[in-house]
C-alpha cells in the first residue's frame, strides 16, 4: 500500500512538473511536449465531461496548454501544484463555454461521447498511478450522501450557481449550501491522508 | 463578538461555493473582499480547493485524439509538432547544447553527474521492479477471474441446456425405481428427442472401486449409451446431462447399471435403477 501511496503522491504534484515548468518558462518546447504527455489525458477527460463534445474539449486542451506556455514564467509554484493549475484553467474555460452554450442550447452529443469513453491507458505506470488516485477519489465520492455528491458535481461539472443547484435538486437554498459545505469537508478529510 | 467574527460566520457557508465557483458575481466579490482579511477562510479555501482539484481523477479517462498533440505544440511554435510523437522525439537540439558545453565540465563534475545519474537509474530500476511485481499480481488476478468466468459460463450453459430440456415441447418423463440390491435409490429422466436428456438420481449406493454408474436408453432391439457414465456425490446424488441423438429408436425403458470404469458398449453389471416409458 505504501508504494501505491507514494505513486499517488508523485502523480499529484511532482518535482518533475516543477522542473518542466521552469524549462517551459525558458521557452523549451520539448518541456511543453513532456507536460502534454503527462497531463493531456486528465485535462481532456475533464473538458469532455463538462462539455460533452469532442471538438470543444480539444479546443479547451489547446487553450490550456497555450496558456501554460505563455504564462509559465509568471506562474508561481507557491500557488499550488502544476496539475491543479492546469485543471483550474481547463475547468474555467470549459464552464465558460458551457455557460455561453446555455444561452443558445445545442444538440446533446452525450451518447457519442459515452461511446468514445473507452478506458485506454498509455502505459502501465500511468495506469497504476491512475488506478490508485482514481480509486481513492471514487471511494471518497461514493462515501458521500447522494445529495451532497450531486450538489458538488452540479457545481463542479455543470457550472451551476447555488440557486440553480437548489432549483435542479428541488431543495431549499440553505440546504444546498449546507450540503456542499458538508460534502467538501468530508472529501477533504477523506483525501487528506494521501493528497499533498 | 467582533464584527469580523460575525462576518466570518456569515461567510463560512460561502467557502465551498466559492471554491466550486457556484457563487453569483455579487456574492463572489463580497466573499473575496472578506477573504483578504480573514485568514481562517483563506486557509479553508485552500484546503477545500485541494479536495475539489481531486474530483477529475474520478472521471472515466479518455485519450485525446493523437492529432491534438501536434496542434498544441504547433500553437506554441514548437518545431517538434511536425514530427512523430514519441518519448525521444525532439531531444536532439537540447542535447547539442549540452555537447557544446561539455568542454567546460571537468572530469570531476562529470563524475558527480554520472554518480547522480546512476543513483537515479537505480531508483528507476527499483521502481520498475516494484511496478513489474504489481503488474504480475494484476495479471494473475485477471487470469483467475477469467478461469472463474469460464467455469461460470460453462455452468450457465449447462443450466441453459437443462432448462431447454425440461421446457421442451416433446418432453417425456421416466421415473426410475431402485432394484433389489439398492431399493432406496430413485431417479428421474427428462428426455426430449430434439434437446437431449437430463437425469437426476438420489440415494445411489457408493460405488465399488474401479466401478462407475452407466446410464442406458433401452429400445426394442438394444440398449444405447454413448459413454453416459457418472459418479454420484457423497450423499448419493447425481444430476447429469446427456446428448442423445435425435434419431434414436423409441425407448421402451431407461436404466442405470454398475460397470467397469470407462464404461462399456453393452450393459454387463447389476441394474441399480430401471424405469419403463408409458
Amino acid at each position: 500500500m505504501w508504494l501505491l501511496l507514494a505513486v499517488v503522491q508523485r502523480a499529484a504534484g511532482s518535482p518533475a512538473d516543477q522542473f518542466t515548468l521552469e524549462r517551459i518558462a525558458r521557452g523549451d518546447g520539448d518541456a511543453l511536449a513532456e507536460l502534454y504527455d503527462r497531463h493531456a489525458r486528465l485535462i481532456y477527460s475533464l473538458a469532455l465531461r463538462i462539455l460533452r463534445d469532442q471538438a470543444d474539449a480539444e479546443d479547451v486542451v489547446q487553450e490550456v496548454f497555450s496558456q501554460a506556455w505563455r504564462q509559465a514564467a509568471r506562474y508561481s509554484a507557491g500557488r499550488g501544484n502544476l496539475v491543479a493549475w492546469l485543471l483550474t484553467m481547463a475547468r474555467s474555460r470549459a464552464i465558460d463555454r458551457l455557460r455561453a452554450r446555455r444561452v443558445r442550447p445545442s444538440s446533446s452529443t452525450s451518447e457519442q461521447v459515452l461511446a468514445a469513453m473507452k478506458d485506454e491507458a498509455p502505459s502501465v505506470e500511468m495506469r497504476l498511478e491512475w488506478a490508485g488516485r482514481a480509486a481513492q477519489v471514487r471511494q471518497a465520492l461514493d462515501a458521500l450522501p447522494l445529495l451532497q455528491r450531486m450538489a458538488i458535481e452540479l457545481a463542479f461539472y455543470e457550472g451551476l450557481t447555488h440557486a440553480e443547484i437548489a432549483e435542479r435538486l428541488e431543495q431549499p437554498l440553505g440546504t444546498v449550501k449546507t450540503r456542499i459545505r458538508q460534502g467538501l469537508l468530508k472529501l477533504r478529510d477523506q483525501l487528506a491522508g494521501a493528497v499533498p | 463578538m467582533s464584527p469580523t467574527d460575525l462576518d466570518h460566520q456569515a461567510f463560512q457557508e460561502s467557502v465551498g461555493l466559492y471554491v466550486l465557483d457556484a457563487l453569483p458575481t455579487d456574492e463572489r466579490e463580497a466573499f473575496e473582499r472578506h477573504l483578504r482579511s480573514c485568514d481562517t477562510c483563506a486557509a479553508e479555501v485552500r484546503s477545500f480547493r485541494s479536495a475539489a482539484d481531486a474530483l477529475p481523477y474520478a472521471l472515466p479517462q479518455v485519450d485525446p485524439p493523437s492529432a491534438l498533440r501536434a496542434r498544441v505544440l504547433a500553437a506554441a511554435g514548437h518545431p517538434l509538432s511536425g514530427r512523430a510523437a514519441g518519448p525521444d522525439a525532439g531531444r536532439a537540439p537540447a542535447f547539442s547544447i549540452w555537447q557544446s558545453r561539455i568542454g567546460w565540465l571537468s572530469a570531476a563534475a562529470l563524475l558527480v553527474v554520472s554518480v547522480g545519474v546512476s543513483g537515479y537509474a537505480l531508483t528507476l530500476r527499483q521502481r520498475v521492479g516494484g511496478l513489474e511485481l504489481q503488474l504480475q499480481d494484476a495479471i494473475a488476478r485477471v487470469t483467475r477471474s477469467e478461469q472463474q468466468l469460464a467455469t461460470a459460463t460453462a455452468s450457465a450453459a449447462r443450466a441453459e441446456v437443462r432448462l431447454a430440456v425440461i421446457t421442451a415441447p416433446d418432453l417425456a418423463q421416466v421415473a426410475l425405481a431402485g432394484q433389489p440390491p439398492s431399493p432406496r435409490a430413485t431417479g428421474r429422466a427428462f428426455w426430449s428427442r430434439t434437446r437431449g436428456l437430463m437425469f437426476a438420481a438420489s440415494n445411489l449406493p457408493p460405488l465399488p472401486s474401479n466401478r462407475i454408474y452407466q446410464f442406458w436408453v433401452v429400445t426394442a432391439t438394444s440398449a444405447i449409451s454413448s459413454g453416459w457414465t457418472f459418479r454420484p456425490d457423497e450423499s448419493g446424488r447425481a444430476a447429469e446431462l446427456f446428448a442423445t441423438a435425435p434419431d434414436i429408436p423409441p425407448p421402451v425403458a431407461m436404466a442405470v447399471t454398475i460397470e467397469p470404469e470407462g464404461g462399456v458398449p453393452a450393459p454387463t453389471g447389476d441394474k441399480v435403477l430401471v424405469g419403463t416409458t408409458q
